[in-house]
């Protein structure tokens, strides 16, 4: 066997691996997957809603908040990054007309990041749980409440909810909608060995006394949000995850926007891998499978990536002379004669695989129900998530390698 | 261990993936089975044919018949191959089919031992084409230089009844044909020897090679 038939072995295997874990796992608890416990208590809850350049949708979340449906919402504080624009002052209007209820501070100076103004705003809140939002996404009606019955188990740590796409006006859109329901279902599965690697920003749930005791978000990281979650795994502690808890997050609606949002996701990543790099194989399912498994994608993916340019350029050069020779001799540049019509065993594989995914991409569309005022994605939008959509990643990861490397670690808003 | 799921699924993978292999390994074998079938049955109608030749000039055996039979046998190894090189193309998990090529190569290169005495004995003719070139070609464009010379002769043989084309490969470590072409003395490959008499190492056109029929 040559060693492209071994690259190509290796990596069937691990895909293998991973297609038939979730399958299993999802066969294993689909029951379980849309199910939520029913709180034996009512938890008293502090919002905290961290602020920078929302002047247009912020006071809309602090609506969704105040609508959610959830009577012990003890206050809702909303922590404005120094914004240049009138995000504070509508703030402080909602301030003044629930006096008691909303809060409006300022940090003192701009933080640069969302850690910053989300452990500023933690300091006022003296709830039994702290939730945190985005003041770009909003909550669907009954979402805090559905989550907190995951609560009664004294080891749970966090409960994150379930992000979904709101505006949906382009193709990009359309395959970040599909896209975020994959993630959203496959974070479920991961729920059931353990394993759920981040409590994303638009609505995620802390037991505030143990978010006090590993000492609140870390501003040094981009993604404080992947970074909390592997510490909360790190002490122990377990995190859930709410299905039909449903928040509605606006999205990137360029590719340079979401290029760069993708860029400081997998920088936030590398970041962590860095600073939990010694808890390989140890601190339960984050040195067992969430740090391996993030290491893994990455090497994968990169390496993945420069077998497919070698193979890209190779062919495109023996194209080039094929053609050029071809068109030299007088003769044609292709024939029916030239296709082999005999497939070899990797186009098997392959196609195995393709059909395992695209079931899996299947069943989490139709496992994740979305309101029905969404445009759901099309067999068009499917087709170019699968086939195109999917072949980005390799280029955001090996991009954010290179801007690690050069220390340009930024937070792109 | 807590999530006996981790094991379930690497047991799973590797069940499919040696059910795979195993069935990769079983069609490649028997892609392997089929043409060595062909190789047999082709040696059977060479040796058949060398037979022939020794008989001419005896029991009213005719040229005609003999040179019938070479054509046949030609045409018949040219398909053969050309099953066989997209079979090579296709395998990744076994070395049988490489074999058989070298086999294929002797084959030719006794077939074309066979036409040169033929044509000399039966004053024939028929034109032949041998088109030499290398099996291990890494340099792409050398690669890309064999696969157009295979597509030229192909167009020039194609509207020829009477032509017949021998594709060999020359790094197949032969004696036979090694002895057969330092005669020519051919520095580089791909090279293609018409009528035994001219040696072309550039590619050429299409024209230009008819030429040599016209």
């Amino acid at each position: 066997m040559d060693f492209l038939t071994n690259i190509f072995l290796v990596y069937s295997f691990i895909a293998f691996y991973f297609m038939f874990l979730f399958i299993l796992i999802y066969i294993q608890n689909r029951k379980k997957i849309n199910w939520t416990p029913k709180a034996k208590k009512k938890y008293g809850v502090g919002v905290v809603i961290p602020c920078y350049k929302e002047g247009k949708t912020i006071g809309k979340v602090i609506d969704s908040f105040l609508n959610n449906g959830y009577d012990k919402i003890e206050k809702i504080v909303v922590v404005d990054d120094c914004s240049p624009d009138n995000s504070f002052e509508i703030a402080k209007k909602y301030e003044k007309k629930y006096p008691g209820l909303v809060f409006a501070y300022q940090t003192p100076k701009n933080t640069g990041c969302a850690a910053g103004s989300k452990n500023y705003g933690a300091q006022f809140i003296d709830s039994e749980i702290i939730v945190y939002g985005d003041a770009d996404s909003f909550p669907e009606k009954g979402a805090i409440e559905k989550a907190l019955g995951f609560f009664d188990e004294k080891n749970v740590a966090a409960v994150t909810s379930n992000v979904l796409v709101k505006n949906r006006t382009n193709v990009l859109l359309m395959l970040q909608a599909v896209e975020y329901i994959i993630i959203k279902f496959t974070r479920k599965l991961l729920e059931f060995v353990g394993s759920i690697y981040v409590t994303p920003g638009p609505l995620a749930m802390y037991r505030k006394s143990i978010f006090d005791k590993i000492g609140g978000f870390d501003d040094k990281n981009i993604t404080e949000d992947i970074e909390i979650t592997w510490r909360i795994l790190s002490h122990g502690y377990d995190v859930k995850m709410s299905v039909p808890s449903k928040v509605y997050a606006e999205s990137p609606e360029t590719f340079r926007a979401w290029f760069q949002q993708r860029i400081r996701w997998n920088l936030g990543g590398i970041q962590c891998i860095f600073k939990y790099a010694k808890s390989f194989g140890r601190k339960g399912m984050l040195g067992a499978f969430v740090l391996p498994f993030f290491v893994f994608s990455w090497l994968l993916g990169v390496f993945g990536l420069f077998i497919l340019l070698y193979r890209a350029i190779r062919t495109i050069i023996v194209r080039f002379l094929l053609t050029s020779y071809s068109v030299e001799a007088h003769t044609a540049i292709l024939r029916l004669n030239d296709i082999n019509f005999n497939p070899s065993i990797l186009a098997y594989i392959g196609i195995v695989l393709l059909t395992l995914s695209v079931t899996y991409s299947l069943i989490a569309l139709f496992t994740v129900k979305e309101r029905k005022e969404y445009k759901r994605p099309t067999v068009f939008t499917f087709i170019i998530y699968e086939f195109f959509y999917l072949l980005m990643y390799p280029i955001v990861l090996v991009t954010s390698g290179y801007k690690y490397l050069r220390g340009d670690i930024r937070w792109f808003k | 261990m807590k999530y006996p799921v981790f094991l379930q699924a690497l047991a799973l993978t590797i069940v499919v993936l040696i059910i795979g292999l195993y069935l990769g390994i079983l069609l490649e074998q028997s892609r392997s089975v089929e043409i060595n079938e062909y190789s047999i049955q082709s040696e059977i109608s060479l040796l058949d044919i060398v037979a022939l030749n020794d008989l001419i000039g005896e029991a009213n055996i005719s040229c005609a018949v003999l040179e019938k039979s070479n054509f046949d046998l030609v045409d018949k190894v040219y398909q053969e191959a050309k099953l066989l090189d997209e079979y090579e193309d296709s395998g990744r998990l076994t070395q049988n089919l490489k074999d058989l090529h070298r086999r294929y190569d002797v084959l030719r290169a006794y077939l074309w031992v066979n036409i040169i005495q033929t044509k000399k004995l039966c004053d024939s003719n028929y034109s032949t084409i041998v088109y030499l070139y290398n099996y291990d070609q890494k340099d792409l464009s050398k690669k890309a230089e064999q696969n157009v010379w295979s597509k030229v002769l192909y167009d020039v043989k194609e509207p020829r009844e009477n032509l017949l084309l021998l594709p060999i490969a020359v790094d197949t470590d032969l004696i036979s044909l090694n002895s057969l072409i330092s005669g020519y003395e051919i520095e580089s490959f791909p090279a293609v020897i018409i009528n035994e008499k001219h040696v072309l190492t550039e590619l050429v056109t299409v024209e230009e090679v008819e030429a040599f029929f016209n």
